[in-house]
Protein backbone atom coordinates (compact mmCIF):
# COMPACT_ATOMS: atom_id res chain seq x y z
CA UNK A 1 0.00 0.00 0.00
CA UNK A 2 2.77 2.48 0.91
CA UNK A 3 4.58 1.56 -2.33
CA UNK A 4 1.57 2.63 -4.36
CA UNK A 5 1.19 5.76 -2.24
CA UNK A 6 4.85 6.64 -2.74
CA UNK A 7 4.56 6.16 -6.50
CA UNK A 8 1.42 8.29 -6.59
CA UNK A 9 3.04 11.08 -4.60
CA UNK A 10 6.21 10.96 -6.72
CA UNK A 11 4.27 11.13 -9.98
CA UNK A 12 2.17 14.02 -8.70
CA UNK A 13 5.20 15.91 -7.36
CA UNK A 14 7.20 15.36 -10.52
CA UNK A 15 4.32 16.63 -12.65
CA UNK A 16 3.88 19.72 -10.49
CA UNK A 17 7.61 20.43 -10.43
CA UNK A 18 7.83 19.91 -14.20
CA UNK A 19 4.92 22.24 -14.77
CA UNK A 20 6.78 24.87 -12.75
CA UNK A 21 10.07 24.01 -14.50
CA UNK A 22 11.65 23.38 -11.10
CA UNK A 23 12.33 19.64 -11.06
CA UNK A 24 16.02 19.95 -10.23
CA UNK A 25 15.46 22.45 -7.45
CA UNK A 26 12.48 20.69 -5.95
CA UNK A 27 14.00 17.23 -5.92
CA UNK A 28 17.18 18.59 -4.31
CA UNK A 29 15.27 20.50 -1.66
CA UNK A 30 13.00 17.53 -0.97
CA UNK A 31 16.08 15.35 -0.63
CA UNK A 32 17.65 17.68 1.93
CA UNK A 33 14.38 18.07 3.80
CA UNK A 34 14.06 14.29 3.96
CA UNK A 35 17.58 13.96 5.41
CA UNK A 36 16.77 16.63 7.97
CA UNK A 37 13.57 14.77 8.83
CA UNK A 38 15.54 11.53 9.30
CA UNK A 39 18.25 12.98 11.50
CA UNK A 40 16.33 15.58 13.49
CA UNK A 41 14.22 13.96 16.19
CA UNK A 42 12.51 17.20 17.19
CA UNK A 43 11.48 17.94 13.61
CA UNK A 44 10.22 14.39 13.15
CA UNK A 45 8.14 14.58 16.33
CA UNK A 46 6.73 17.99 15.48
CA UNK A 47 5.60 16.95 12.01
CA UNK A 48 4.34 13.49 13.01
CA UNK A 49 2.49 14.37 16.22
CA UNK A 50 -1.18 13.67 15.48
CA UNK A 51 -2.23 15.59 18.59
CA UNK A 52 -0.95 18.81 16.97
CA UNK A 53 -3.46 20.32 14.52
CA UNK A 54 -2.57 19.80 10.86
CA UNK A 55 -2.63 23.53 10.14
CA UNK A 56 -0.08 24.13 12.84
CA UNK A 57 2.20 21.37 11.53
CA UNK A 58 1.91 22.79 8.02
CA UNK A 59 2.79 26.15 9.53
CA UNK A 60 5.98 24.62 10.90
CA UNK A 61 6.90 23.44 7.38
CA UNK A 62 6.22 26.83 5.87
CA UNK A 63 8.14 28.56 8.65
CA UNK A 64 11.06 26.15 8.18
CA UNK A 65 11.24 26.39 4.37
CA UNK A 66 9.60 29.73 3.67
CA UNK A 67 11.93 32.08 1.79
CA UNK A 68 14.65 29.41 1.64
CA UNK A 69 13.01 26.81 -0.60
CA UNK A 70 11.04 26.84 -3.82
CA UNK A 71 7.34 27.47 -3.39
CA UNK A 72 6.53 24.12 -4.98
CA UNK A 73 8.74 22.34 -2.42
CA UNK A 74 6.93 24.05 0.42
CA UNK A 75 3.54 23.11 -1.01
CA UNK A 76 4.51 19.46 -1.59
CA UNK A 77 5.93 19.10 1.91
CA UNK A 78 2.78 20.66 3.35
CA UNK A 79 0.74 18.22 1.27
CA UNK A 80 2.47 15.26 2.91
CA UNK A 81 1.90 16.73 6.36
CA UNK A 82 -1.71 17.56 5.56
CA UNK A 83 -2.54 14.04 4.34
CA UNK A 84 -0.91 12.47 7.38
CA UNK A 85 1.79 10.76 5.31
CA UNK A 86 4.78 12.76 6.45
CA UNK A 87 6.39 9.53 7.61
CA UNK A 88 6.77 8.66 3.90
CA UNK A 89 8.83 11.80 3.28
CA UNK A 90 12.26 10.04 3.07
CA UNK A 91 11.02 7.36 0.67
CA UNK A 92 9.05 9.87 -1.43
CA UNK A 93 12.04 12.23 -1.64
CA UNK A 94 14.43 9.41 -2.62
CA UNK A 95 12.00 8.15 -5.25
CA UNK A 96 11.52 11.67 -6.57
CA UNK A 97 15.29 12.14 -6.87
CA UNK A 98 15.60 8.81 -8.65
CA UNK A 99 12.73 9.68 -11.00
CA UNK A 100 14.20 13.09 -11.79
CA UNK A 101 17.63 11.58 -12.33
CA UNK A 102 16.33 8.84 -14.60
CA UNK A 103 14.60 11.47 -16.72
CA UNK A 104 18.07 12.92 -17.37
CA UNK A 105 19.72 9.46 -17.69
CA UNK A 106 21.60 10.15 -14.45
CA UNK A 107 22.42 7.80 -11.61
CA UNK A 108 21.93 9.09 -8.07
CA UNK A 109 25.13 9.29 -6.05
CA UNK A 110 24.60 9.88 -2.35
CA UNK A 111 27.60 11.41 -0.65
CA UNK A 112 27.77 11.35 3.12
CA UNK A 113 30.39 13.65 4.58
CA UNK A 114 31.24 14.67 8.11
CA UNK A 115 31.64 18.27 7.00
CA UNK A 116 29.95 20.44 4.40
CA UNK A 117 31.50 20.31 0.95
CA UNK A 118 32.10 23.32 -1.24
CA UNK A 119 31.09 23.42 -4.89
CA UNK A 120 34.62 22.67 -6.12
CA UNK A 121 34.80 19.55 -3.96
CA UNK A 122 31.35 18.44 -5.15
CA UNK A 123 32.43 18.87 -8.75
CA UNK A 124 35.67 16.94 -8.21
CA UNK A 125 33.84 14.18 -6.39
CA UNK A 126 31.25 13.92 -9.18
CA UNK A 127 33.98 13.72 -11.77
CA UNK A 128 35.92 11.12 -9.82
CA UNK A 129 32.86 8.97 -9.21
CA UNK A 130 31.74 9.28 -12.84
CA UNK A 131 35.17 8.17 -13.92
CA UNK A 132 35.16 5.30 -11.43
CA UNK A 133 31.64 4.04 -12.20
CA UNK A 134 31.36 5.05 -15.83
CA UNK A 135 28.01 6.70 -15.15
CA UNK A 136 26.67 10.22 -15.27
CA UNK A 137 25.74 11.15 -11.73
CA UNK A 138 23.27 13.31 -9.89
CA UNK A 139 25.22 14.09 -6.73
CA UNK A 140 23.37 14.37 -3.44
CA UNK A 141 25.44 15.46 -0.47
CA UNK A 142 24.38 14.74 3.09
CA UNK A 143 26.25 16.14 6.05
CA UNK A 144 26.37 13.22 8.47
CA UNK A 145 28.37 13.73 11.69
CA UNK A 146 28.32 9.99 12.38
CA UNK A 147 30.77 9.57 9.52
CA UNK A 148 33.29 11.41 11.78
CA UNK A 149 35.64 12.09 8.87
CA UNK A 150 36.06 11.26 5.18
CA UNK A 151 33.25 10.31 2.80
CA UNK A 152 30.85 7.44 2.14
CA UNK A 153 29.59 7.38 -1.45
CA UNK A 154 26.68 5.23 -2.61
CA UNK A 155 26.02 4.83 -6.32
CA UNK A 156 23.24 2.37 -6.97
CA UNK A 157 24.25 -0.81 -5.17
CA UNK A 158 27.90 0.18 -4.97
CA UNK A 159 29.26 1.68 -1.75
CA UNK A 160 32.63 3.38 -1.55
CA UNK A 161 33.38 3.83 2.12
CA UNK A 162 36.44 5.89 3.05
CA UNK A 163 35.10 7.16 6.35
CA UNK A 164 36.90 7.42 9.65
CA UNK A 165 33.95 5.71 11.28
CA UNK A 166 34.46 2.58 9.20
CA UNK A 167 38.19 2.59 9.86
CA UNK A 168 37.54 2.85 13.60
CA UNK A 169 35.02 0.02 13.37
CA UNK A 170 37.60 -2.11 11.60
CA UNK A 171 40.18 -1.36 14.27
CA UNK A 172 37.66 -2.14 17.05
CA UNK A 173 36.68 -5.39 15.41
CA UNK A 174 40.33 -6.52 15.50
CA UNK A 175 40.24 -6.18 19.30
CA UNK B 1 -21.46 -94.04 144.49
CA UNK B 2 -22.41 -95.11 141.05
CA UNK B 3 -25.78 -95.46 139.34
CA UNK B 4 -26.02 -99.23 139.75
CA UNK B 5 -25.56 -99.00 143.54
CA UNK B 6 -28.24 -96.33 143.64
CA UNK B 7 -30.62 -98.60 141.69
CA UNK B 8 -29.89 -101.58 143.91
CA UNK B 9 -30.27 -99.50 147.07
CA UNK B 10 -33.70 -98.36 145.86
CA UNK B 11 -34.92 -101.88 145.15
CA UNK B 12 -37.91 -102.87 147.08
CA UNK B 13 -37.57 -106.53 148.24
CA UNK B 14 -41.31 -106.68 148.85
CA UNK B 15 -42.25 -106.50 145.28
CA UNK B 16 -41.76 -109.42 142.81
CA UNK B 17 -41.50 -107.20 139.73
CA UNK B 18 -38.65 -104.72 139.55
CA UNK B 19 -39.84 -101.18 139.06
CA UNK B 20 -37.24 -100.53 136.44
CA UNK B 21 -37.34 -103.58 134.14
CA UNK B 22 -40.49 -104.50 132.06
CA UNK B 23 -42.37 -107.66 132.46
CA UNK B 24 -41.47 -110.71 130.34
CA UNK B 25 -44.62 -110.54 128.24
CA UNK B 26 -44.13 -106.88 127.60
CA UNK B 27 -40.64 -107.68 126.42
CA UNK B 28 -41.85 -110.42 124.11
CA UNK B 29 -44.62 -108.42 122.58
CA UNK B 30 -42.49 -105.42 122.35
CA UNK B 31 -39.76 -107.40 120.69
CA UNK B 32 -42.21 -108.93 118.20
CA UNK B 33 -43.66 -105.50 117.48
CA UNK B 34 -40.21 -104.13 117.02
CA UNK B 35 -39.30 -106.96 114.68
CA UNK B 36 -42.44 -106.35 112.66
CA UNK B 37 -41.81 -102.65 112.51
CA UNK B 38 -38.17 -103.08 111.57
CA UNK B 39 -39.03 -105.76 109.02
CA UNK B 40 -41.65 -103.53 107.49
CA UNK B 41 -39.26 -100.65 107.50
CA UNK B 42 -36.60 -102.89 106.01
CA UNK B 43 -38.90 -104.20 103.33
CA UNK B 44 -40.60 -101.01 102.35
CA UNK B 45 -38.49 -98.11 103.66
CA UNK B 46 -35.00 -99.38 102.99
CA UNK B 47 -35.28 -99.55 99.15
CA UNK B 48 -36.66 -96.07 99.06
CA UNK B 49 -33.95 -94.83 101.39
CA UNK B 50 -31.34 -96.78 99.47
CA UNK B 51 -32.62 -95.38 96.20
CA UNK B 52 -32.65 -91.88 97.63
CA UNK B 53 -29.07 -92.39 98.85
CA UNK B 54 -28.01 -93.76 95.47
CA UNK B 55 -29.74 -90.87 93.71
CA UNK B 56 -28.09 -88.45 96.02
CA UNK B 57 -24.77 -90.22 95.56
CA UNK B 58 -25.20 -90.13 91.79
CA UNK B 59 -26.17 -86.47 91.95
CA UNK B 60 -23.18 -85.68 94.11
CA UNK B 61 -20.93 -87.67 91.77
CA UNK B 62 -22.45 -85.85 88.81
CA UNK B 63 -21.84 -82.54 90.52
CA UNK B 64 -18.30 -83.66 91.33
CA UNK B 65 -17.82 -84.64 87.67
CA UNK B 66 -19.32 -81.37 86.50
CA UNK B 67 -17.11 -79.47 88.87
CA UNK B 68 -14.11 -81.36 87.57
CA UNK B 69 -15.14 -80.62 84.01
CA UNK B 70 -15.72 -77.01 84.88
CA UNK B 71 -12.35 -76.92 86.53
CA UNK B 72 -10.74 -78.44 83.46
CA UNK B 73 -12.57 -75.92 81.28
CA UNK B 74 -11.51 -73.15 83.58
CA UNK B 75 -7.92 -74.37 83.51
CA UNK B 76 -8.13 -74.62 79.72
CA UNK B 77 -9.59 -71.12 79.51
CA UNK B 78 -6.90 -69.92 81.87
CA UNK B 79 -4.28 -71.54 79.66
CA UNK B 80 -5.84 -69.98 76.60
CA UNK B 81 -5.95 -66.61 78.28
CA UNK B 82 -2.34 -66.97 79.36
CA UNK B 83 -1.45 -67.97 75.82
CA UNK B 84 -3.48 -65.07 74.42
CA UNK B 85 -1.74 -62.72 76.81
CA UNK B 86 1.52 -64.06 75.55
CA UNK B 87 0.40 -63.56 71.97
CA UNK B 88 -0.75 -60.03 72.74
CA UNK B 89 2.58 -59.21 74.28
CA UNK B 90 4.33 -60.70 71.27
CA UNK B 91 2.06 -58.79 68.85
CA UNK B 92 2.62 -55.60 70.81
CA UNK B 93 6.35 -56.11 70.58
CA UNK B 94 6.08 -56.86 66.86
CA UNK B 95 3.92 -53.79 66.22
CA UNK B 96 6.30 -51.61 68.20
CA UNK B 97 9.23 -53.04 66.28
CA UNK B 98 7.45 -52.43 62.96
CA UNK B 99 6.60 -48.90 64.03
CA UNK B 100 10.19 -48.25 65.00
CA UNK B 101 11.39 -49.67 61.70
CA UNK B 102 8.91 -47.56 59.72
CA UNK B 103 9.81 -44.45 61.68
CA UNK B 104 13.48 -45.09 61.04
CA UNK B 105 12.80 -45.66 57.33
CA UNK B 106 10.70 -42.50 57.07
CA UNK B 107 13.35 -40.54 58.92
CA UNK B 108 16.08 -41.90 56.69
CA UNK B 109 14.05 -41.23 53.56
CA UNK B 110 13.23 -37.73 54.72
CA UNK B 111 16.87 -37.02 55.46
CA UNK B 112 17.88 -38.37 52.06
CA UNK B 113 15.21 -36.32 50.29
CA UNK B 114 16.10 -33.16 52.16
CA UNK B 115 19.76 -33.76 51.45
CA UNK B 116 18.97 -34.22 47.75
CA UNK B 117 16.81 -31.09 47.68
CA UNK B 118 19.48 -29.08 49.44
CA UNK B 119 22.07 -30.38 46.98
CA UNK B 120 19.79 -29.52 44.05
CA UNK B 121 19.15 -26.03 45.44
CA UNK B 122 22.86 -25.51 45.95
CA UNK B 123 23.57 -26.66 42.40
CA UNK B 124 20.84 -24.40 41.01
CA UNK B 125 22.04 -21.46 43.06
CA UNK B 126 25.60 -22.09 41.93
CA UNK B 127 24.48 -22.24 38.29
CA UNK B 128 22.41 -19.07 38.67
CA UNK B 129 25.33 -17.29 40.31
CA UNK B 130 27.61 -18.42 37.51
CA UNK B 131 25.06 -17.35 34.87
CA UNK B 132 24.55 -14.00 36.59
CA UNK B 133 28.30 -13.53 36.85
CA UNK B 134 28.70 -14.37 33.18
CA UNK B 135 25.78 -12.13 32.18
CA UNK B 136 27.04 -9.25 34.27
CA UNK B 137 30.50 -9.80 32.83
CA UNK B 138 29.11 -9.74 29.29
CA UNK B 139 27.03 -6.66 30.04
CA UNK B 140 30.02 -4.98 31.62
CA UNK B 141 32.21 -5.84 28.64
CA UNK B 142 29.54 -4.60 26.23
CA UNK B 143 29.11 -1.39 28.21
CA UNK B 144 32.86 -0.87 28.37
CA UNK B 145 33.05 -1.51 24.62
CA UNK B 146 30.21 0.92 23.99
CA UNK B 147 31.73 3.61 26.21
CA UNK B 148 35.10 2.92 24.67
CA UNK B 149 33.63 3.30 21.19
CA UNK B 150 31.90 6.54 22.14
CA UNK B 151 35.05 7.85 23.78
CA UNK B 152 37.15 6.80 20.81
CA UNK B 153 34.74 8.44 18.36
CA UNK B 154 34.66 11.61 20.42
CA UNK B 155 38.43 11.65 20.78
CA UNK B 156 38.98 11.10 17.06
CA UNK B 157 36.30 13.64 16.17
CA UNK B 158 37.96 16.20 18.43
CA UNK B 159 41.31 15.45 16.86
CA UNK B 160 40.01 15.99 13.34
CA UNK B 161 40.32 19.70 12.64
CA UNK B 162 39.00 21.34 9.51
CA UNK B 163 42.28 20.97 7.67
CA UNK B 164 42.35 17.25 8.37
CA UNK B 165 38.73 16.94 7.28
CA UNK B 166 39.54 18.62 3.99
CA UNK B 167 42.53 16.33 3.55
CA UNK B 168 40.28 13.32 4.11
CA UNK B 169 37.88 14.61 1.44
CA UNK B 170 40.72 15.23 -0.97
CA UNK B 171 42.10 11.80 -0.18
CA UNK B 172 38.75 10.24 -1.03
CA UNK B 173 38.62 12.10 -4.33
CA UNK B 174 42.14 11.07 -5.22
CA UNK B 175 41.53 7.47 -4.25
CA UNK B 176 38.28 7.24 -6.24
CA UNK B 177 39.72 9.08 -9.19
CA UNK B 178 42.68 6.75 -9.32
CA UNK B 179 40.63 3.60 -9.01
CA UNK B 180 39.70 3.23 -12.71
Amino acid sequence: MSGQQITAYVNAMFDVASANDAVAVVEDEMFRLARAYETNEALRSALSDATVPVARRQGIVEQLLGGKAHNVTVQLASLLVGTGHVSLLPQVADALVKRASSEKQLEVAEIRSAVALNDAQKTRIAEALSKATGKKLNLKVVVDPTVIGGIVATVGDEVIDDSVRTRLDQVKSRF
Amino acid sequence: MNVLSIVLAAEDPSQSHHWLFPEIGEIIYGSIASIVIFSTLYKFGWPAAKKALETRTAKIQQEIDESAAARRNAESDAANIRKALGDIASERSRILADADAQAAAILSEGRSRIAAEVAEMEARATAEIAAARSRIGDELRAEIARLSAVATNDAVRAALDDRTQQELVDGFISKVGASR
